[in-house]
């Protein structure tokens, strides 16, 4: 942020007689900092929320294993309840901006026990991702030592299983002292990291490319019109898990609607750099997944998109075949975003704890900032052991962790997504007719894409009982992706019932209370 | 006269309140408490609002504020800012010059187990690029009294006179004595020798500095030259006795640019083992600051 808006701002000045504070602004009057970012900047921040190459290599993958060559068709159908759900988001935020989000509006529109489990699952999908991130951040850690000393056997290390762990624990306690400390990546490294992202994933796509045109590609597939119809897709039930994967995979667009403050142009730019911003990623998104489907084909052998052994992270297996010698780029690209989206993820989960404290819906601890930092603190510090230790049962439990988490974290974000667009729904209930704008924005699109999203995630969770779903781990007959995503809901109704008990004020609704 | 004081919810910014009182007490100065928060952005997959998370940031700011407003006694008239920024240091230089202040006061940390100063970072920050005095409080210092002397460290650089200025000014205005420092590490060499040099050299500036070229120096302007031997800084500094409610003037290094402060190795060296506030002066800083007085009594710690 530039100095002279610093400068500009009043400053709050409670003055003092004596012993006698009298306050002579309120908070309220906190200055804005408009015109702090532009189009381009707000492109950039959307960008690296999204964090292109590491979604990519995390959901292509068991996105592949469950539609197959429609790839494209769900990655563009994934789209669209998000964008319904993101309308009624932004409505949401304007009218009640909160670091609480879906925790403080589901409060405030259906009361504080739907309101606890919306944010309940806006935490859950955080603490997952969190865990994704630090283990794909992991993966290629371990395969850029092994490119760097041309030694393919530290690549390996990654699936040494107490050695995976803890280096997966040190990257995760390393983000959160990082976020602790309140530092965050500055807007000249946040254009560096995507740039360098969005060059290495279209060198990627070219490359493929290049190989199919020159007969050298796995199992090269001519693009066909079909991949584009998400009507081929096999059935519903994979066509809702290639949904609530492809809905992880836009995940954090959201963020470029709801800056109007730090905009140049509130009135503009949100609109334009979401725009500008899904425009980009569904383009490299288009570009790399038929990449990756002309080059590897969706068989379950080798190199083949289909193999369940490369579903995981699958620029990690592509990308040594596709770029040659230049894989270590895509590797360094993958680290570095992962490793700066982990840093700055942590601040979602920290913040909606935070928020949480403060409205007595957890014990008060989780509303401490740091005096000295200025971050939340126990909030940020809880995350972390949550992460970790999410991280810690699913690879002692699953065969492919990676997998297994990011069906569940996908299942989890339609539950809270969904939760929020029904909130919003709701709490806009009384001036949803009032015209044309508010009608789509404030009722028919978040009811829309609220119903699409509770849908999907009841219908994968249904689906995921059985024991073959997703990577094909199971424990005591259930899939375990059933267990991971119904057993983090569990857990939060447990929590919540306990906190009824030891601190009810929240939940006699007497913190945050319903309706205007 | 208007002191900021870079304050924050934790025992350096108790250091640094407690210090704030002490300067102020002799001189009849106001407080400027400023608590520095930062920029909040945006970030993160799941969209972690900062309007939300501003406000719960600021409403605990505002409490910590109302609680070092607290910790300064009646007589002493404070005001509590709410800043923002990314950088600490940044945003109270900003402060310091918007307000027009005459000193910025901190607290140098509170993680120096074994030494009495530790230069945090922003500290670090603002001792390199403050262009008012710093005042640092070494750790624990819970004193709320006026100061019982001023120490001036003497260098041999160009500068060293402006600096006396400004610790006569001080000793003057709090009517308090001022002891002129010479720090000396010998290892081996003509100590005595080197001594009187110093001394010499101390009292030739001194008799400059104070009023009517010493001929008829005021009553109130006590002062003393000492020197002050050790085979280190550290051990010199050890050696000379302090007072409780003293502070010690230095300049800053000549590596500074134009009217910032940088911290010499020298002065690095001192602070390790100075039991007592460090106050650090800009290079060709200028007493008067007549063009944005702020404050209603008279600006700066010229002489009156």
């Amino acid at each position: 942020m530039s100095a002279d808006h610093a400068m500009s701002k009043p400053s709050h000045t409670g003055q003092q007689t004596g012993h006698l504070s009298e306050q002579q602004h309120g908070l309220s009057e906190k200055g804005l900092k408009a015109g702090s970012v532009g189009l381009i900047g707000a492109v950039v921040i959307g960008i690296s929320c999204i964090a292109p190459a590491y979604t990519l290599t995390a959901a292509l993958g068991p996105t592949v294993a469950e539609v197959g060559v429609q790839l494209p068709a769900i990655f563009l159908v994934g789209f669209v309840p998000m964008l319904l759900v993101a309308f009624g988001y932004r409505e949401l935020n304007n009218a009640m901006p909160d670091a609480g989000t879906s925790f403080t509006w589901a409060s405030r529109a259906f009361g504080p026990w739907i309101g606890w489990m919306g944010g309940w699952g806006l935490i859950a999908a955080t603490i997952i991702v969190l865990s994704n991130l630090a283990a794909v951040a992991v993966d290629f850690f371990y395969l850029m030592l092994a490119q760097l000393t041309g030694n393919p056997e530290l690549a390996d290390l990654t699936t040494n299983l107490p050695l995976n762990i803890a280096t997966t624990l040190v990257f995760i306690a390393l983000a959160c002292w990082i976020s602790y400390r309140g530092m965050e990546t500055t807007k000249s490294v946040q254009y560096v990291l995507v740039g360098f992202q969005l060059l290495v994933l279209g060198w990627f796509s070219v490359a493929a490319f290049s190989h199919v045109a020159n007969g050298t590609a796995f199992d090269a597939t001519a693009i066909s019109p079909e991949w584009f119809n998400p009507f081929a897709v096999g059935s519903f039930s994979a066509f809702a898990a290639g949904v609530s994967l492809s809905i992880f995979i836009y995940w954090g667009w959201d963020v470029t609607l709801t800056m109007n403050e730090e905009t140049k142009n509130p009135e503009k730019t949100p609109g334009r750099a979401a725009t500008l911003t899904v425009l980009v990623i569904v383009i490299i998104y288009m570009t790399v997944a038929l990449a990756t489907l002309s080059f590897a084909g969706v068989g379950e052998t080798g190199l083949g998109a289909g193999n369940p052994e490369n579903q995981g992270s699958i620029f990690a297996v592509l990308a040594g075949p596709v770029m040659g010698p230049f894989a270590i780029l895509m590797s360094l690209a993958i680290l570095s975003s992962s490793a700066a989206s982990l840093q700055s993820t942590f601040v979602s989960p920290a913040r909606t704890l935070l928020s949480m404290g403060h409205y007595k819906a957890l014990p008060q601890k989780f509303g401490n900032i740091s005096p000295t930092y200025k971050s939340p603190s126990y909030a940020t510090i809880a995350s972390a052991v949550a992460a970790a230790a999410f991280y810690v049962i699913t690879r002692t439990t699953s065969e492919n962790a990676l997998w297994d988490t990011i069906t569940a974290l996908g299942m989890m974000i339609c539950f809270y997504y969904g939760i929020t667009a029904l909130a919003c729904v709701w709490f806009f209930r009384a001036e949803a007719f009032s015209g044309a704008r508010a009608f789509f924005f404030k009722f028919l699109a978040p009811l829309l894409g609220g119903v699409i999203l509770l849908v999907m995630f009841f219908k994968t969770a249904y689906d995921s009982m059985d024991p073959a779903y997703g990577s094909g781990s199971s424990i005591g007959g259930l899939g375990l992706v059933f267990i991971l995503g119904m057993g983090v809901i569990l857990l939060g109704v447990v929590l919540m019932l306990v906190m009824a008990k030891i601190r009810p004020e929240f939940f006699r609704g007497k913190v945050l209370t319903r309706g205007h | 006269m208007r002191y900021v004081v870079g304050y924050s919810a934790n025992a350096r910014g108790h250091d640094a309140v407690n210090l704030a009182v002490s300067l102020a007490l002799g001189r009849g100065a106001s407080l400027d408490l400023v608590l520095v928060v930062p920029e909040v952005q945006q970030s993160g997959h799941a969209v972690a609002p900062k309007a939300g998370f501003e406000n719960l940031l600021n409403e605990q700011a505002q409490e910590w504020l109302d609680q070092a407003l607290a910790l300064v006694p009646s007589g002493v008239p404070a005001q509590a800012h709410i800043r923002t920024g990314d950088s600490d240091a940044h945003a109270l230089i900003e402060a310091a010059e918007e307000l027009g202040a005459d000193m910025l006061i901190i607290g140098a940390t509170s993680t120096g187990i074994f030494k009495r100063f530790t230069i945090g970072s922003v500290a670090s920050a603002l001792l390199h690029a403050s262009t008012v005095p710093v005042a640092l409080a070494p750790h624990g210092y819970h004193r709320q009294e006026a100061l019982t002397r001023i120490s001036c460290g003497l260098g041999t650089r160009a500068g060293a006179e402006k600096l006396l200025d400004f610790a006569l000014g001080m000793a003057v205005n709090r009517q308090v004595p001022l002891r002129v420092v010479s720090l000396l590490a010998l290892d081996g060499g003509d100590a005595a020798g080197a001594a009187e040099a110093a001394r010499e050299y101390a009292a030739k500036h001194l008799a400059a500095a104070l009023p009517g070229g010493g001929q008829e120096v005021r009553e109130e302007a006590k002062s003393e030259v000492v020197v002050a031997q050790g085979r280190s800084i550290e051990e010199a500094v050890d050696r000379l006795g302090w007072e409780d409610g003293e502070v010690l003037l230095i300049g800053s290094s000549r590596l500074a640019k134009g009217r910032s402060i940088f911290l010499g190795s020298t002065a690095n060296r001192i602070l390790r083992a100075l039991p007592v506030p460090m106050i650090v002066v800009p290079s060709d800083y200028e007493l008067k600051h007549l063009n944005h007085s702020a404050s209603n009594d008279t600006p700066g710690e010229a002489q009156q």
